[in-house]
């Protein structure tokens, strides 16, 4: 499932979602069972922090069900051809490119490999900007409702993002340190907000910063 | 009889040490590879895999005398670049031709202590054990998955080099196993030395907005301040660490800053204070945004805008920024961090 759809269900879950996206959404939701196992770990973790029952907004609810009632419709009066994803990534290609040297003084260099290994679950692609994953055939890549000439809203500015990622970054295991500012330079930049008016160019704090 | 008896004890008492030592080898693995993510130097290039898109990126990481400086560099997009010296981490960020500047008073080094540690309480919510060692690129390697127990964290499998620790490749994996992040090492050197220059920006800043944070440690406690936000109710097995305040590169008022931790991941919440004059197209909107596998959450507590940051899945920094609250009522339950 990809982030934005998981982001979607979230939002969806605390009708958040805008309502035309919602209603997508729960359409997919009828006929999804990965989708509907997430929205179930939704709630059942929404159960588990309030220590409660499962409650599921009102308005959320009838959306939801209207959208499964619809599509009970649909499915009596017409068939719903349903397309597979099938695409999966074959064997690994790995191409080792030379070996292991031990040059014992100065330094040693334990690893060399050429070419990349991907994860079973995807091919691997050369990076592209933007690029993300190949959508499964028959399957719309996102349920967003497009609005023309009107951004999506950013839940964060890319530079206060940017900051808190430095900050957290600093109680990370190194694992995941090295991860998480690793998708950082790799992420997207487009939405990054125009600095404080305050703030002032100060090239000459480049010596300062330098090691 | 008694010798027999006393034979059977002894071998009772070597199988209960092996399989305990067997069950303390997996941990010892993970504490072994963030010590050599640390203490080493290296140099490695790396690819970084996620939602279909790969990155190469290089690693410089140097070691000395416990002050730790590294250089963390895209090698094929963005151009972005980390460069840390001691306590201070500059952010070199091309694509919006600003260079961030996190300073951070406190001891060198501290990185080296501020990772949460794997323990006890934290092997409730992970299943730890070791795979059949394999060989990566001629070289032999333990391999070591962590696999959460619910689903409020992330698991891992992780390919440790066997003579150095070094983790030659990792994975990211949610908690039906699905891989969502990777991490492959395609060159790695461990060196003795490595000179200053190797940490040296190849980004030219000419005309870039500089923006600092000021490193001074605060005085008098203004209104809004760490010590009056806690979270009332967290996902299992998640504590809170840290309590601190500190000002962000750009900004004026002091955001509080708590750090929450199951041990192996980690969630950063931060609380703007009131008095930060926020322009209309930065008015916040509460939602989840996602940097790689990491997720943030941002949303508004009593006028106050709460964003949450981890290595978690979306589902739980929504939860842990949805329990922040203003407590005076329990300023004395947890110390000041640091």
């Amino acid at each position: 499932m990809s982030e934005e759809l998981d982001s979607q269900l979230s939002a969806m879950f605390d009708d958040e979602l805008p309502q035309g996206e919602c209603e997508l959404l729960a359409r997919r939701l009828s006929r999804d069972a990965v989708l509907q196992a997430r929205w179930g770990r939704y709630a059942a973790i929404g159960a588990a922090v309030r220590g409660g029952d499962v409650r599921l907004s009102g308005v959320v609810a009838r959306k939801v069900h209207a959208a499964l009632s619809a599509e009970a419709l649909e499915a009596r009066t017409a068939p719903i051809v349903a397309a597979r994803a099938a695409t999966r990534a074959g064997a690994w290609r790995r191409t080792f490119a030379g070996v292991a040297v031990a040059a014992g003084v100065a330094a040693v260099s334990i690893l060399w490999l050429h070419g990349s290994l991907s994860p079973e679950s995807a091919p691997l692609m050369a990076r592209t900007s933007g690029a993300a994953a190949t959508p499964s055939a028959g399957t719309a890549a996102s349920y967003v409702v497009p609005q023309p000439g009107e951004p999506r809203p950013t839940v964060l500015p890319a530079s206060e993002l940017a900051n808190y990622v430095v900050a957290h970054s600093e109680f990370s295991t190194p694992v995941s340190r090295r991860n998480l500012l690793s998708a950082f330079m790799a992420s997207e930049s487009a939405t990054a907000a125009p600095p404080p008016a305050e703030s002032v160019a100060d090239p000459n704090q480049h010596a300062d910063a330098a090691p | 009889m008694r010798r027999r008896s006393e034979r059977f004890a002894c071998i009772a008492f070597a199988l209960a040490v092996t399989a305990s030592a067997a069950a303390e080898e997996p941990r010892l693995w993970l504490e072994r590879m963030n010590e050599a993510l640390t203490a080493r130097n290296y140099d490695g290039v790396f690819t970084h895999w996620q939602d279909g898109k790969v990155e190469m990126l290089r690693i410089i990481h140097r070691n000395q005398n416990g002050k730790v400086t590294e250089r963390l560099a895209s090698l094929d997009g963005s151009g972005r670049e980390f460069i840390r010296t001691g306590n201070e981490l500059a952010c070199y960020l091309p694509d919006q031709r600003t260079v961030l500047v996190e300073s951070q008073s406190g001891q060198e080094g501290s990185l080296l202590a501020s990772f949460p540690s794997f323990d006890e309480k934290s092997a409730a919510f992970y299943d730890i054990k070791e795979l059949a060692p394999t060989r990566l690129n001629r070289r032999k390697t333990r391999v070591i998955a962590v696999t959460p127990r619910d689903e409020f964290r992330y698991g891992y499998r992780l390919w440790i080099d066997e003579s150095t620790a070094m983790p030659l490749k990792t994975q990211l994996c949610d908690a039906q196993g699905r891989v969502i992040e990777q991490v492959v090492f395609s060159s790695l050197t461990l060196a003795s030395h490595i000179a200053d220059a190797a940490f040296k920006p190849e980004v030219a800043t000419d005309g870039f907005l500089w923006l600092r944070n000021d490193p001074r440690p605060l005085g008098p406690e203004p209104a809004n301040t760490s010590a009056l936000w806690s979270a009332l109710k967290l996902p299992p097995g998640f504590r809170m660490t840290v309590r601190s305040a500190q000002v962000m590169p750009g900004a004026h008022d002091p955001v509080a800053h708590l750090v929450f931790t199951d041990g192996l991941a980690s969630v950063s919440v931060f609380v703007e204070s009131r008095s930060e004059v926020i322009r209309p197209d930065q008015q916040p909107v509460a939602g989840v945004a996602n940097v790689g596998s990491s997720s943030a959450f941002s949303t508004v507590i009593d006028g106050h805008k709460v964003t949450a940051v981890g290595e978690v899945p979306p589902a739980t920094v929504r939860v842990i920024a949805s329990s922040v609250t203003h407590s005076e009522a329990i300023l004395t339950a947890a110390p000041p961090g640091r």
